[in-house]
């Protein structure tokens, strides 16, 4: 470690490189934490987690209790009798009391992106509500047709402040702030839709997914979806190469031409996507199935008569890695598919999960270098490698089904909030001597740095 | 250098020559063996467990099945999941095998080699035939054109049509046909598609589920809820025509159950979520 410091300090190794290393290094030590602990006002279990993106220093729960709570990851609130555990204690909390308050369970919280003024909820008794922090009144709410299992804000958008919205009816909704109307509902999906992102790498693409198993990319400036995530479309390796590709498109083209993946020139994707060697009756069948007596839809609404499924049962958690090229995606079939966004295929990468629950959304959580996965697995989480799909990690530590995990990267800190109604924080292990360097018998967990005049 | 010894060259040259004037069938032959060692010279270790589990599987009476081997048996077997799916959907495209999805529950599939299948085809073709049945021609057009271009298990209304016709005019006869041989079913999930399948496969799919719950109701009732592996396979069960071996694999591949070293072999024991 001081040699790595060295290296530093004369140029030999990049500080990239050196902040990487620690921060893996730091990861692959984690266990439950022994000098951190939430204290979860929650009586009901947790669905939802997230720390703010601004500056990572809030975390904000929601429960089945219908109660919200905020806390602050960095400070603790005070310290046990040893000093060597810091205790976090909620700074904020909405329950049902508050007469704005939500009446059945909040399945979703989520940080307004650009600071932590707003948060937005959506609960089971069919609102969105935004929220404003300091004064903790509700600014706007929206009515949804079904139970809302998922809202989403785009982290990347400066031109819009859109709230997607995922109930158990089959549109998606997409709720303004600005103007505290609906700007557009989406519709492709044949059943309810259970988690929906947004794009990392752009502000106009919302990726939905389906009770009815199919997982669907909306560019929300244009009428309907231009993909559609197909399970049999894989691709050998992370990223395809040309003449898979061809080859790939040469048996799919049958079902996608009458999919029309570019609604704007109508007559040409079918001729796009022929590969090498394509014989022209496969373009008069194509061309048949497409007209095969069915009324004239709009071009973009093509998109709803495909029917492929990207899991054998719904999709209960997505999430998008850091860089927008990979999708990671869960179904109740409990299976865990990694999909490359820009080719649409399944790179086949086979992650080792015997049971995912299946009633409830999952929360997926991703390392900041993109190598290891979190996925809670009933009452455990595990932590996957992205490329290989080898468990490398396997914290136990919830008495009862785990929900939602998120990953911290500045403190390189995993929590996880579960049926128990507990958050646990796992974090890398202190070494000893940390341990022996407190101060005047003063114990380590106390901030040094928290003062001020 | 031929001039320096020119009689061991000569001697050495003389095998080359000599397959020529011999009699075909022994050229084909050398011909055939010779592609065959070709074919068959890089061997991958899907491949390889592929071609051994089809050997193992039992035989089973009354019932005529070609060999098939589940998915979670080749995870079992092959350490590396994500090579083992690889490796299928490659030799799926390159047409050595073909997979089908069974209703036994979550996502089971079952593999087959694609000679086995077509074997299969043409006996119930054959066998449907001596019953003087018509439009058993659908059966060839099946085998020629849907099976050629199909690469997902499953297969939508309008597109079993428009394929079909590749071969001759289709009417609804013909794919009610291919339904009661087997070879289509529906599943609930879809009304509009057709899941492609193993004919005759009814029994067993029965005996398989059963089977493993007999397995795992058996090693539940145990007070350790394990039991060495040498002494289980020798036990047979009771309710499933297919043998323990075959059950062990799926079970240990699927995550239901899990082997642990001991001094004294490989122990079996149930997976405590």
């Amino acid at each position: 470690m001081w040699k790595e410091i060295g290296d530093r300090e004369f140029g030999k190794l990049r500080t990239n490189l050196f902040s990487n290393r620690i921060k893996s290094a730091r990861i692959s030590s984690i266990q439950l934490s022994n000098y951190k602990d939430f204290i979860s006002p929650h009586r009901g279990s947790i669905n939802s987690l997230q720390v703010d993106l601004t500056e990572g220093r809030y975390l904000l729960s929601s429960a089945s209790d219908t109660s919200v709570a905020v806390y602050d990851v960095q400070r603790a609130t005070d310290y046990d009798e040893s000093g060597l555990i810091a205790k976090h204690k909620h700074i904020l909390l909405v329950d049902k009391q508050h007469e704005q308050g939500h009446k059945y369970a909040i399945s979703t919280a989520i940080w307004y992106p650009i600071d932590t003024g707003l948060f937005i909820t959506g609960s089971y008794d069919h609102y969105v509500n935004v929220w404003d922090t300091n004064t903790t009144q509700v600014v706007i709410n929206f009515k949804m047709p079904g139970k809302v299992y998922k809202t989403a804000m785009s982290p990347v958008a400066t031109s819009h402040m859109l709230i997607a919205a995922g109930t158990e009816d089959v549109q998606v909704r997409l709720c303004d702030i600005s103007s505290g109307a609906f700007a557009h509902t989406l519709s492709g999906h044949r059943d309810g839709v259970m988690s929906v992102e947004w794009s990392a790498s752009s502000e106009w693409v919302l990726v939905t997914g389906g009770c009815d198993g199919a997982i669907r990319f909306w560019d929300i400036r244009r009428a309907g979806c231009f993909r559609v995530l197909d399970q049999s479309h894989s691709q050998l390796g992370s990223r395809p190469t040309i003449l898979t590709r061809s080859t790939a498109n040469k048996s799919s083209m049958l079902k996608t031409s009458s999919g029309g993946l570019n609604s704007s020139t109508k007559g040409r994707p079918s001729q796009k996507k022929m590969g090498n060697g394509v014989s022209l009756k496969h373009a008069a069948i194509a061309r048949q199935v497409r007209g095969y007596g069915k009324q004239r839809l709009h071009p973009g609404m093509l998109s709803s008569q495909d029917r492929a499924t990207a899991h054998y049962g719904a999709v209960n958690g997505l999430k998008v890695t850091n860089d927008g090229m990979y999708l990671l995606s869960a179904g109740s079939d409990s299976r865990l598919r990694l999909w490359d966004i820009e080719s649409g295929c399944n790179t086949l990468v086979n992650f080792e999960t015997s049971r995912l629950q299946s009633t409830k959304a999952l929360q997926l959580a991703i390392s900041h270098d993109s190598k290891l996965v979190f996925v809670p697995c009933m009452s455990t989480t595990k932590a996957f490698d992205l490329w290989s799909g080898k468990t490398m990690m396997d914290l136990r530590g919830h008495y009862e089904n785990v929900n939602c995990c998120l990953y911290n990267s500045l403190d390189q800190e995993l929590y996880t909030g579960g049926n128990d109604r507990k958050i646990l924080v796992w974090s890398p292990s202190k070494t000893t001597a940390d341990e022996l360097e407190g101060r005047d018998g003063q114990a380590f967990a106390i901030d040094q740095d928290n003062w001020s005049d | 250098m031929e001039n320096s010894n020119p009689s061991t060259s000569r001697k050495r040259q003389r095998p080359g020559p000599e397959p020529g004037p011999e009699p075909g069938p022994e050229s084909d032959l050398n011909e055939a063996q010779l592609q065959s060692v070709e074919e068959n010279f890089n061997f991958s270790d899907t491949l390889v467990a592929l071609r051994m589990m089809r050997a193992q599987f039992p035989r089973i009476e009354k019932v005529s099945i070609p060999p098939f081997i589940l998915r979670s048996q080749l995870y079992s077997s092959v350490k590396d999941r994500t090579q083992v799916d690889r490796e299928l959907e490659s030799l799926r495209r390159e047409g050595v095998l073909c997979t089908f999805k069974l209703n036994t529950g979550q996502d089971d599939h079952a593999i087959m080699f694609l000679d086995d299948y077509f074997s299969q085809i043409e006996r119930i073709s054959k066998r449907l035939e001596a019953q003087k049945l018509e439009g058993l021609c659908v059966f060839e057009w099946f085998k020629e054109h849907v099976i050629h271009s199909k690469l997902d298990p499953s297969i939508g209304h309008d597109e079993l049509r428009s394929l079909l016709s590749l071969g001759g005019k289709v009417k609804e006869e013909h794919i009610s046909l291919l339904i009661n041989a087997g070879l289509l079913t529906r599943q609930l999930i879809d009304p509009n598609m057709y899941w492609f399948a193993i004919p005759n496969i009814g029994s067993v799919l029965k005996g398989l589920s059963q089977g493993r719950k007999e397995l795992m109701s058996f090693l539940n009732r145990r007070k350790y809820k394990e039991m060495a592996m040498a002494a289980l396979e020798k036990k047979r069960l009771r309710l499933s025509p297919l043998d323990m071996r075959f059950h062990l694999r799926d079970l240990l591949g699927s995550g239901h159950l899990k082997t642990v070293e001991a001094p004294t072999g490989l122990l079996v024991k149930v997976v405590k979520d």
